[in-house]
Parts: structure tokens; sequence; C-alpha cells
């Protein structure tokens, strides 16, 4: 392994890892400067109740509409984080544990992984594109992303069997991805993961509160209702 | 159900109308003169206004969702304006948040302040951006909460547009009804305008006609009674229109064995600050009728059926109020449940012979916590109940949601988005449509009368008194 690769892989990695982290905090800081609203009223619901339904609706594609319509669009986003959890790990498993990926089915796993999630970018992007809705909705930013996560995961494809000794070209985009990711993530929409348990710990809170979630389907009574 | 389209930008582009504005100055309207309510001035910077108000705004709930969205267009399947106009992208959800959203980046967020482009966030240039928000936000959005409940991310866009009425509310810049239904509230402390007289001669005729249908001259609405079980508050849609419902509220008070009061003061539940983004108008509606129970000493507070009063006085109203909830308030859906299920009342279904079917309110369903106690009663009191789709906290709005009746220049876009709302009716059979809201019942009114549906509305109580079986005399304790 080349020393530039090396230091990209460890380093650099290292450094861009700290910057986002601290990004992070002070952006943490930052919203726990606004004051949070405080519920006054009488329970009827459960806050904690809610507040657990309401982060595990991602993993609950019947509990909301948009996801019962829409399975392919679901199907899609599971992928596409899947693809997420992929690369994410494979720039710690590279340099920190190379020994996982000489097992040659695992990589195999991976790069299928990382490949669908390549395609279902591009559907995404695609959409984007050409739908008058996304595109009105659409910033730069949305469409950077995109093509930054489909190309992240590209690169992922060729980076995750660790050749390095075949060549070093793979791994070498990788990382600098990786980098110049860690780098541009907390100013862009990505950082979504950062403010998902913000919006939905505070919709699960009131409507846990309210008795609204978790959401009742036909059939549930609530007690009181007996006979 | 076919219909000619609007041109979107018909009513984005409606001027500002100030005639009402005008005229309360004119006439020192005391919640004009004393600053309660904001007239619009043109000399002012109101773009600058708009921005210290929104400071003063943020919350954590609100910054969540302002930088929680991702663009992913999943709530345009949600909304009833999106999927009644799917040619139209300005009908999704997450444009009309982005509006305020915008200015949120460019003054709050690091990325907007350094390089808005990329994230397209922008300050309104004038005063005729600021009239083109006014018609996004109250104009394209009942604030049903649909798309709320539909977003992966918990983005509460509802609450966004809410927001930004609230803070064009403060500059003046609102249609002309939702200023003449604010002004009425802070006059007479209920958005009707009804004045006490009227109110008081109202239920005073409700009691005499009551007394006459269960022939007894004993039978009272008693007025400010002190130590009752409950205070009863209502819609002041009751007094001006609907007046029967109080008499068959006070008749199945009367069939349980009741011991309840009405205030004379602070008896409006509904509150119009829920939908003007006024938290100071809401506060104050709300203050008094928590204040009127304190004064009576009342056990608990019953809430008559309306799905923003509900939501407004058993919610959101402590909060704008910041008063902590010292009584139990209830929809009276509720008290009829336990009604039934003590048998202090009797109901008899087949009195009741056609098919209904039931509409959720938005207030109630999404924002409260009532889905299946109205059917529980419906099934009691309805020999043939069915099921509207889709339902409970996923029901589409009657589209007068969002204080959308008092706003009449945006009527010709929401009865085009009511076609959804028809379909949903007549896809049931039915021939009536239940609801538990007096403001859904206007809503619905105006969709069967628009696509001309063979469908009238009735609310839970008119069901119940109408299966009631009314003791005789001497059966009666
Ligand atoms: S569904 Fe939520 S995250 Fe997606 S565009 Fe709509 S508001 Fe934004
Ligand atoms: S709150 Fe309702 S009307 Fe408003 S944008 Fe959301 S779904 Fe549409």
């Amino acid at each position: 392994m080349s020393e530039f690769l090396r230091i990209l892989e460890y380093e650099v990695q290292i450094v861009a890892l700290a910057f986002m982290g601290t990004v992070y905090i002070l952006r943490l800081i930052w919203m726990f400067r606004f004051k949070a609203g405080k519920e006054i009223t009488d329970p009827v619901g459960n806050p904690r109740v809610g507040i657990a339904y309401s982060m595990m609706n991602v993993a609950m594609p019947w509990a909301m509409e948009s996801a019962r319509k829409n399975w392919n669009f679901y199907a899609q986003f599971v992928i596409f984080h899947v693809g997420v959890v992929a690369a994410i790990s494979a720039t710690f498993i590279i340099p920190f544990w190379p020994g996982v990926f000489e097992i040659k089915a695992l990589v195999r796993i991976f790069q299928l992984a990382l490949g669908a999630a390549f395609a279902v970018g591009i559907i995404r992007l695609i959409r984007r594109i050409t739908s008058p809705t996304m595109r009105l909705i659409s910033t730069p930013d949305d469409y950077f992303s995109l093509v930054l996560m489909s190309s992240f995961f590209a690169s992922g494809v060729f980076a995750v069997p660790n050749e390095y000794e075949v060549s070093e070209w793979p791994l070498i985009i990788f990382f600098i991805m990786t980098t110049f990711f860690l780098l541009y993530v907390p100013f862009s929409k990505i950082s979504h993961y950062l403010y998902y348990p913000f919006t939905r710990y505070f919709l699960g809170k009131t409507m846990g509160h309210r008795g609204v979630f978790p959401r009742k389907r036909g059939g549930e009574r609530p007690a009181g209702l007996e006979g | 159900m076919n219909e000619k389209s609007i041109n979107i930008s018909d009513v984005i582009n409606l001027p500002l109308d100030t005639k009402e504005q005008k005229k309360a100055v004119d006439s020192k309207t005391p919640c004009v003169v004393d600053g309660r309510l904001k007239v619009y001035n043109p000399d002012e910077d109101n773009v600058k206004r708009l921005l210290e108000l929104l400071k003063n705004k943020l919350s954590r709930q609100v910054v969540g969702s302002m930088v929680g969205c991702v663009h992913c267009g999943m709530c345009s399947d949600a909304c009833h304006y999106a999927l009644v106009r799917p040619y139209d992208p300005t009908m999704t959800p997450a444009y009309k948040a982005d509006q305020i959203r915008h200015i949120f980046k460019r003054h709050f967020d690091w990325t907007g302040r350094l390089v808005p482009w990329w994230v397209h966030a922008g300050t309104p240039k004038d005063d005729e951006d600021l009239k083109r928000l006014k018609n996004i936000v109250f104009g394209t959005c009942t604030g049903c909460r649909r798309c709320t409940l539909n977003c992966p991310m918990g983005v509460d866009t509802a609450i966004l547009v809410r927001l930004t009425r609230g803070l064009l509310t403060e500059l003046g810049i609102v249609p002309e009804g939702v200023f003449v239904v604010s002004k009425d509230s802070w006059e007479t402390g209920n958005q009707m305008g009804v004045t006490q007289e009227d109110y008081l001669e109202t239920i005073q005729w409700m009691e005499e006609e009551t007394q006459a249908e269960l022939d007894d001259p004993h039978f009272k609405i008693p007025m400010d009674k002190e130590d009752c079980d409950f205070m009863y508050t209502i819609n002041p849609r009751e007094v001006k229109y609907d007046p029967r419902s109080i008499g068959n509220a006070g008749k199945i008070f009367y069939c349980a064995g009741e011991s309840w009061t009405m205030p004379s003061w602070g008896w409006d539940q509904t509150n119009f600050g829920l939908f003007s983004g006024d938290d100071k108008l809401g506060g104050y509606i709300a203050k008094n009728l928590y204040e009127a129970a304190k004064r009576l000493r009342a056990k608990r507070i019953v809430i008559s059926e309306c799905g923003h009063g509900y939501r407004s006085t058993r919610w959101e109203g402590y909060n704008w109020a910041k008063y902590k909830q010292d009584l139990p308030s209830e929809s009276v859906v509720v008290t009829l449940i336990r009604y039934i299920n003590q048998g202090r009342i009797k109901v008899d279904p087949s009195r009741n012979p056609l098919p209904v079917t039931y509409h959720d309110s938005c207030n109630i369903a999404r924002s409260g916590d009532l889905t299946e106690e109205p059917r529980w009663i419906l099934k009691r009191v309805c020999a043939d109940f069915r099921e509207m789709y889709p339902n409970r906290s996923d029901n589409f709005c009657c589209t007068g949601g969002g204080g959308a009746l008092s706003m009449v220049e945006y009527k010709p876009l929401r009865m085009e988005v009511a076609r959804i709302k028809a379909e949903q009716l007549t896809a049931t059979g039915a021939k009536i449509v239940c609801t538990s809201c007096h403001n859904c019942v206007d809503g619905l009114t105006d969709v069967i009368k628009h696509y001309k549906l063979d469908i009238k509305v009735a609310q839970i109580l008119d069901l119940v008194a109408d299966a009631l079986i009314i003791p005789k005399k001497n059966e009666k304790k």
C-alpha cells in the first residue's frame, strides 16, 4: 500500500471525522438553544409510547399511507439506506478490520448492496429531474447530495474487494469521496439523520400525549368502550 | 365529477383587501386601537418585522421541521390539494412549507446564510411577496395535518403553515374573513360576534322548546349554576344557525339526570386563534372558558361537537394561555358513551334507519384522540353504519378546515379540491354523513351542494337525540 493511500485511509479520515463530529456537536448545541415547547395538559395517551412509535415509524411501512400506497418507493428507501450503511461500514472496515473483506462472500454482499443503492440513486435522480413536483421543491443541494451519494455507492462497489496490490485507484477514489463526504455532509441535507430523532421525538411526544400515536386502525378500542 | 381547473396564479396573486381593516380603524374598534389586532401598514418595513417575529417564534419543534425536510415528495400523495391537482406542483405540502423554510434558511441556518442559492434560501423582496405568501398559506392549505402524518421524517408542515399565518396576522396581511372573525373574537369573546343578549335569548328559546317536547315545564338549561358536574360549552354556530343542537344536548342531559350548567361568559369552545396562527387570541378565548369553569366550580368541562373547538379547548388552548390544566375536559361524545354504558339513557337504533357513514374531523382524529368513540356510539344509535375509506387519522379533510369557510376568495379552489371528499362520500352509498364537528357540517354541506350529492349531514348528538327513548314521566327518577 502506498504512503498516500495509507494517509488517506487513516489520518485524513480521522481528521475529517473529527471535523464532522465537531460540526455536529455545534449543530446540536444550536438546535438545543431554541426553546422546547411544553405540554401542560392532562395526557390521554403515553408520550413515551408515542415517541417510540414515532421513532419506529420508518420501520413500519404499514403505519403510513404514503408508504402503504408506494411499496416501490419504500423498497427504494430501504435499499438506498442499506447502501448507506454498507458504504459507511466499508470506510471503517477497510482501514481497521481489513480481514473482514478477505471473506469473498461478504465482499459480494457489500457489492450487491452498494450496486443496488447506486441503481436506486439513479432512479431517484431521474425522478427528481423529470417530475415537475420534484423539480419545483428541489434545490441544488438536493441534486448534488443525490449525485454524491450515488457516486459514493458506485466507488464503494470497486473499493470493497480492497485489492490495493492490484490497483490502488478504486480505494483512492473511494477514500477521497469519503473525505469530501465527511466535510460536506454537515452542511447538506444528508444530515437529515441528525434531525430525524428531533422531528420524530417531538411529533411522537405530542401525538403520544394526545393518544393519536400509536395510530388506531379499524377494530381497536380504547379503554372505556367496553360493551 | 370533472370540472374546470382553477388557474393557480389567480389564487396566488389575489390582492390584499383591507376594507374591513379600514372600517375597524375608522370606527375605533377597541382591539384595533389597543393593538391586540394588527392592521396592515404599507409604510412599515413589513419584511423586517416578519423576520423579527419569526425569530421570536422559533421553538425546537419548529426548527426541527424547518431543517428536517429532505424534499422526498412523499407528502404530495397525502394532500387533497395535490391529489386533485396532480399537474400543479405548487400544491405539494413541501412547496407550501418551503415558502417559510426559505426565509428561515436565509436568516438562521448556516448553509442558507453562507450560500443561499445552494439551498434556495431567500428573503421576501417586498410586501407583494408577503401578500403572495398570504395566499399560499391561507388559500392552499386547510391545516389538516394529513401530510404531517405521512412524512417519513416527521416534518410538521401544518405547524409551519400555521406559524406563517401567525406572522402575517401580526402584520395585518390576512384575508378579510380572517380579520373580521379575529375582530369579532376579540370584541365579543366568540368568533361569530354573537351578542350576550342573543346568546341568552337563544338558550331561553331552546329551553322552552325542549320543555314542550319533554312535556315537562321543569326542564331547565341551567345558566351560571355553581358546583355542577360539568360546564357545557358550545360553538357559536349553534346559537346562530343550529340552536336545535343545544336543545338536543339539554334533552339528553335531562334524560341522563345530569347536573350541568352553561356559562353566560366564556362559553365559546371554538377558537379562531388556531386558524389565524394568533396564539394571543387563542390564549384569550381559551382562558375565558377555563376561568368560567373555575368561577362556577364545575367538576369538568364538556365540549360540544366541534373539531377545532375540541382541539383548541382540550389541547392547544392551555398551551397558548399558559394555563395549567386544572379540570378534566372532554368531548360530549365521551359523555354520551358514559350515559349509554351506565344505562343512564336508552337508545333505539331503528329510529335512525337510513345508512349512515362517519367523517372523521381532522382536528379530532389527527390532532386529537377520538376515532373509535364516535363509531362506538353510531353503531348503537343507527341501524346501518358504514365506514368511509380512508378513515380515522387517514381521512380527508372536509375542505372547510383551517378557517377556510371564512375565506370566500379561495372557495373556488376549495370546491375543486373537494372532489376527493365528494368521491369518498359517494362511495359509501350512505344517505347521512355524520360528523362530530360543526365546522365540518358546513364544509360537507358545501361539498354536497357543489357536487349535487344525495346525502344529508348530521352530528352524533342529533342522531343520539333521534334514537333517544324518552322515559315516561313516572319512569324518570
Ligand atoms: S414527506 Fe416530509 S421530508 Fe418528504 S418532502 Fe414532504 S415534508 Fe419533506
Ligand atoms: S396540512 Fe393538509 S392541506 Fe395543508 S399541505 Fe398538509 S395535507 Fe395539504
